[in-house]
């Protein structure tokens, strides 16, 4: 064979820098695609939301009447924006103690053979389809909540002032409540998995310092665990916060869709995103753009909290890089 | 091992005067054995740490030094797969015993890591919380036991006018003053530095060999260190280990001067290998 010579050489390169630069250009279009689809969706929700966004004004937020067919239609977003706050708080308040439970079992105290069959049973419950839930939700959840944990809480609440309107009856299939719950247990596994892995960054030598003193387990986690994690957990709970304030079909299911607000949590209701579902496809006019403004609310509202949560998880990457 | 030693010193020269007389033992090997999974790490270790002695442990990496270490207070049993057969008495306990409290024996075995480990907490904090755990004492109390286990570690003057800044904010040297600091804090009997100074610039190892030597009036104190002026000039006793075998124990001057094992000679000269 002949070795190569100079000019050879040169050639070679030239040819390598036309691929990269081909390279470049090809990888450089793939990432600006999503800057463009980004804005495309803004701009269009915000051009289809204008109509409702002039007829209605900052009104459109706290109205609580929503009747689309009466003429011209009278649309106030209140009973939605309720809804999918209280869903979403309920499910929080449920699913954070849970996750970060299992989470602490997982890293802390789980023996070795059973840790990774609860880890892939915490990873295939974020696997399965939102359908799924909002079927069984709607099938067997709605009806066994109906039967034993709503009137339970019902006869226990009654005539104790706030709660007891909290609770309030009748049980309902379709509540608030049932939707929450189902929330819950779709946002556990983010939970559960940003935690076990912003516990793993624990270095080993401080849990080690602190079992060093004579502290016990609960002592380690509570005082030297979550202290030292706290930022990433909250940026973990931030993101299935924007996950539980977006879920669609499995609150479509159950939640009832009504637009009325009522201060019992076993009451039917809606939540924006089951608003849109349920109704975008007979919209027209007015009502539709009210309901596309519903979108751009839910898009603005997420957008903070995703935006929140990967600002405390980079503090929290900084912070273990020091 | 006495009458080699005796016999050596008789070859190799006068036995150094600074030698202490020999103290009562605070902890005990025998027999012991540490297992990772299948991997032996430590075989047939003997030895005894004197009451407030200070034990030197010394050998290239991977002898086992550390490990031995972190048998006195059982640090291995947060890892599943180790375990330790033999006995290791301290007082009249037994520490390898499986009944064993291990967050009491931890108490009166404290220990100091290689890298500084302040707690995620203010100053003050991470020596509170130490205390809090075994005691419920006012307010009062506890600033007084604070400073006075600040003042063990060398670091009041440094911190009183910052008790309440995060720990992490102080320098190397003085985060590991304080881990030394929490450690007297909850007073334990003995105190186990796993290499305290590879971490630090050579003024706060300076420091921190000072206090080492205060500490010893009234702990009990084994250290593992790499670095061989550290042990001479800490410690009473030195221990060389290697492949997890204690190949000589004696008096820290006679390690270093006439030592009975070729093989510990090869260390402390830098011909090993």
């Amino acid at each position: 064979m002949e070795a190569a010579g100079p000019y050879d050489r040169a050639r070679a390169l030239n040819a390598f820098k036309l691929g990269d630069v081909t390279f470049y250009w090809i990888t450089r279009a793939c990432a600006i695609s999503v800057l463009l689809i980004l804005g495309g969706i803004i701009l269009s929700l915000i051009a289809g939301a204008w109509p409702a966004i002039k007829a209605y004004g900052l009104s459109f937020l706290f109205a609580s009447r929503w009747a689309p067919s009466a003429e011209p239609p009278v649309l106030g977003a209140l009973g939605p924006i309720y809804g999918t706050l209280v869903t979403s708080a309920i499910a929080m308040l449920i699913a954070i103690p849970v996750g970060l439970g299992i989470a602490i079992f997982l890293t802390e105290l789980c023996p070795q053979w059973l840790r990774r069959p609860i880890g892939i049973a915490v990873e295939l419950l974020a696997g399965i389809p939102s359908i799924i839930y909002g079927m069984w939700g709607f099938f067997v959840l709605g009806p066994f909540m109906a039967d034993t944990f709503q009137p339970f809480m019902i006869r226990l609440f009654d005539g104790v002032p706030v709660l007891g309107s909290i609770f309030a009856g009748p049980p309902s299939y379709l509540s608030l409540f049932n939707a929450a719950l189902i929330l819950a247990i779709m946002v556990l596994p983010f939970i559960t998995s940003i935690s076990v892995d912003v516990f793993k960054t624990v270095p080993p030598v401080l849990k080690e310092a602190a079992y060093g003193v004579g502290c016990t387990t609960w002592e380690v986690i509570r005082n030297v665990v979550i202290p030292y994690t706290r930022v990433g957990v909250i940026g973990g709970i931030m993101l299935a916060l924007g996950r539980a304030l977006g879920e669609t079909m499995a609150v479509t299911f159950i939640i009832g869709n009504s637009f009325r607000i009522s201060s019992s949590v076993f009451a039917p209701g809606t939540t924006i995103s089951a608003a849109i579902a349920s109704e975008f496809a007979e919209s027209d006019g007015l009502h539709q753009s009210g309901l596309i403004l519903l979108g751009l609310l839910l898009f603005v509202l997420t957008f903070f909290v995703l935006a929140s949560a990967r600002l405390m998880l980079m503090r929290l990457k900084k912070k273990a890089g020091d | 091992m006495s009458d080699l030693s005796v016999s050596m010193s008789a070859a190799g020269g006068p036995v150094p005067s600074m030698a202490l007389p020999e103290a009562p033992a605070k902890v005990t090997a025998r027999g012991l054995n540490f297992f990772y999974g299948e991997n032996q790490a430590l075989k047939n270790i003997n030895l005894t740490l004197g009451t407030h002695r200070v034990t030197a442990f010394i050998g290239p990496s991977g002898c086992g030094k550390s490990t031995l270490l972190r048998v006195f207070n059982r640090m291995y049993d947060l890892y599943p797969g180790q375990r330790a057969t033999g006995q290791v008495m301290l007082d009249q306990t037994n520490i390898l015993d499986p009944k064993l409290d291990l967050n009491l024996l931890r108490a009166r075995v404290g220990m100091v890591f290689q890298k500084p480990t302040p707690f995620p907490m203010t100053i003050y904090e991470n020596i509170a919380f130490g205390i809090r755990l075994y005691e419920k004492i006012p307010k009062s109390e506890m600033d007084g036991r604070v400073e006075k286990a600040l003042r063990g570690g060398a670091l009041w003057n440094e911190v009183k006018d910052k008790l309440s800044a995060s720990g992490l904010s102080l320098s190397g040297g003085q985060q590991q003053r304080l881990c030394i600091a929490r450690t007297v804090a909850v007073r334990p009997e003995v105190i186990l530095f796993d290499e305290p100074c590879s971490a630090l610039d050579p003024i706060s190892t300076a420091k921190i060999e000072e206090l080492i030597q205060e500490l010893a009036e009234d702990y009990t104190i084994a250290i593992v260190t790499h670095n061989m002026q550290q042990a001479a000039r800490v410690s009473d006793k030195t221990a060389f280990m290697y492949l997890g075998e204690l190949i000589e124990f004696d008096e820290t001057s006679k390690i270093f001067t006439s030592p009975s094992d070729r093989r510990t000679q090869d260390y402390i000269t830098g011909r090993f290998g």
